[in-house]
């Protein structure tokens, strides 16, 4: 299976080869455009109740789209906002996506959604999380550009602009300076990620679009 | 140095084994020696972890291991294809807690260049029982780090909750005060329209026309009244309306309407000044746009502030139909006395007769039913006459003049 990420970074797609056997797992409704002679199987997303709540609590579909073909054909899969795609291989580790990022996975990773505890809501990066884990390549996407950082020690991140880290990552959530500083700077609530592993961020954010919209509504 | 080893199992291809012992060697830093120990290959300590190691020898630095603690030392067994072995003998393991469930034990050479991490509950305990209590020390530190941790975030989110409630409930209340000082900014004019249109909505008697002798009594007091009123660009209209009930109401903006049930029971025209007197009050006090604020609350604030009166007033106008009647607070009616009394004192008219009123209205109370919505609202009669009689002594000493007019002729019209 060849995978090319194309129209990178602004417009991203994953561009999927899919050979004779070969299977690849997407987000509901990540597909473009595909070849008449790919099956495609829908299945609840890590079971039903999983589904369930992956949908309500981790803003992923309840349902995934199992693709796969006999004889070589093509697959197009998108994001719905505008950004970056970067694709990682597991090799028996874990990641930790946030809600939103996922788009595809080769059959070996498992999926499961975890609660990612009061801090990271508190951060504003969610209460739960999608983690990945198992080996095969996974694809994930980003508002704006992904760039990734290997932490060893500590490194602040504004929230919102957290899209995957790994369980070796610890999130806590923290003021930008002092009161003073923290309110009228504009930071606000920062994140602070400490240990070791790797992180991956996003080069714009939601609420940062949401909030420059809003001051434009009225 | 040196004693962290590298082993890699191709138990059953021995010579692919040698080869790769010569490859790896080549490839490895100078301190990480490559060995071949069979006796070490399997696991001796009773559980296997499911856990991972940093590496850079890794393809991707990272891959997820086996775990398992032997012979003093601590193994990893990389997941990945070629399975690569790890190990760090536990004296020279550097102990630290952390990662995404803050639970995760990492053990790290002093050198800090391979990193073995498990999340598994009972990891820690067997670290701690394999190394003799070696570790314990270190792991209880960690331990109770994180507890403090926990306990300032704990301490920090409870301060933060309580904070926002406290904010939350002082902007309640600031947003109501804030009305209420919005609202004693904004033009009588608004009053007036709210008091129109309440007025032009409500159903009433037969209105009296205003040559009628009982009007025109009315009249002739709202006029000596009017100029001593606070507000003077205030414009009262007196309307008599025809209703057997004892009683007199004022809508903001100086509408105010008598029903002949109280004219026919009144013992002097001074009497009925009392009544006009406290009416004009609420009007010049603005009790009835106060209380279209306190019952509107934020929206007529936000509406306020933000400058959109009409929509004020359309509203204004259904809650003064529905809640002027009967509903200003006992703390507007005894201001509405105090303010009455002053009005009267000026006018030359004994405040007295405003006392005296009440105390007929009180004794009229047990046969009167339909005065006991007025009655209910109005503080007790005892104390409220005590309280203008209080108030009159602070009052500037005035000669009293009696009111020249003919109640009788207006009492027989009726």
């Amino acid at each position: 299976m060849q995978v090319d990420i194309r129209n990178r970074p602004s417009f991203a797609n994953l561009h999927v080869q899919l050979g004779a056997g070969d299977r690849i797992i997407a987000e509901a409704g990540a597909m473009a455009t595909m070849s008449s002679n790919i099956e495609m199987k829908t299945r609840f997303n890590g079971g039903f109740f999983g589904g369930i709540a992956r949908r309500f609590l981790g803003n992923e579909s309840i349902f995934v789209n199992e693709f796969s073909a006999s004889s070589p054909a093509e697959l197009v899969l998108t994001q719905p906002f505008p950004g970056d795609m970067i694709c990682t291989e597991l090799r028996g580790n874990t990641l930790y996506l946030q809600p939103g990022a996922f788009i595809a996975c080769e059959p070996g990773v498992r999926m499961a959604l975890g609660l990612a505890g009061l801090r990271s809501w508190i951060a504003g990066e969610g209460l739960f999380r999608l983690k990945l884990s198992g080996s095969g390549r996974l694809w994930f996407g980003a508002y704006g550009a992904i760039f990734d950082r290997e932490i060893n020690g500590e490194l602040i991140v504004d929230s919102g602009h957290l899209v995957a880290y790994e369980p070796t990552i610890s999130i806590n959530v923290g003021m930008a300076g002092g009161i003073f500083t923290s309110f009228f700077s504009g930071e606000g609530l920062i994140t602070r990620v400490r240990g070791q592993g790797k992180i991956y961020m996003q080069s714009r954010s939601f609420d940062g679009l949401a909030a420059w919209t809003n001051s434009h509504l009225m | 140095m040196g004693r962290i080893a590298i082993l890699e199992r191709f138990e059953h291809e021995h010579e692919q084994l040698d080869a790769e012992h010569e490859k790896q060697q080549h490839r490895s830093e100078s301190h990480v020696l490559l060995q071949r120990n069979p006796a070490m290959v399997m696991p001796a300590s009773r559980e296997s972890f499911q856990g991972g190691v940093f590496h850079a020898s890794i393809p991707g630095g990272r891959s997820g291991a086996t775990l398992s603690i032997a012979r003093g030392e601590l193994i990893a067994d990389t997941i990945s294809e070629p399975s690569m072995r790890f190990s760090i003998p536990l004296n020279q393991c550097q102990i630290d807690l952390g990662g995404a469930s803050n639970r995760m034990v990492f053990c790290r050479t002093k050198e800090g260049d391979l990193t073995i991490f498990c999340e598994e509950k009972n990891f820690a305990k067997e670290l701690d029982f394999q190394s003799g209590g070696m570790l314990a020390g270190p792991l209880k530190q960690l331990k109770k780090g994180l507890a403090a941790d926990a306990n300032r975030f704990r301490f920090w989110l409870t301060f933060s909750a309580v904070a926002c409630a406290l904010l939350l409930f002082l902007g309640y209340f600031g947003v109501l005060w804030t009305a209420k000082i919005a609202i004693r900014a904004l033009p009588v004019s608004v009053d007036e329209k709210i008091g129109t249109m309440a007025f032009s909505g409500m159903e009433m008697g037969r209105k009296l026309e205003a040559n009628h002798p009982a009007s025109r009594l009315v009249q002739e007091i709202v006029d000596k009244l009017k100029p001593h009123a606070s507000i003077p660009e205030l414009k009262f209209k007196v309307t008599v309306v025809e209703d057997a009930d004892i009683n007199a109401f004022a809508l903001p903006g100086g509408q105010i309407v008598v029903f002949t049930g109280l004219i026919k029971e009144a013992k002097s025209a001074e009497q009925i000044a009392g009544v006009l007197a406290h009416e004009m009050s609420h009007a010049t006090l603005r009790h009835g746009i106060e209380r279209v604020s306190q019952s509107l609350g934020i929206v007529a604030a936000i509406q306020i502030m933000v400058g959109d009166v009409g929509g004020l007033v359309a509203l204004g106008a259904q809650v003064a139909q529905t809640s002027i009647l009967t509903s200003y607070s006992r703390a507007a009616e005894t201001e509405a006395d105090l303010e009455g009394a002053r009005m009267l004192n000026a006018a030359k008219i004994d405040p007295k007769a405003m006392a005296d009123f009440f105390e007929m209205l009180k004794e009229k109370m047990g046969d009167l039913p339909d005065a006991m919505a007025w009655i209910s609202t109005h503080p007790q009669h005892e104390t409220r006459v005590q309280s203008i009689q209080d108030h009159q002594k602070k009052l500037p000493v005035v000669q009293y003049e009696p009111l020249q007019l003919d109640l009788k002729a207006a009492q027989e019209a009726l």
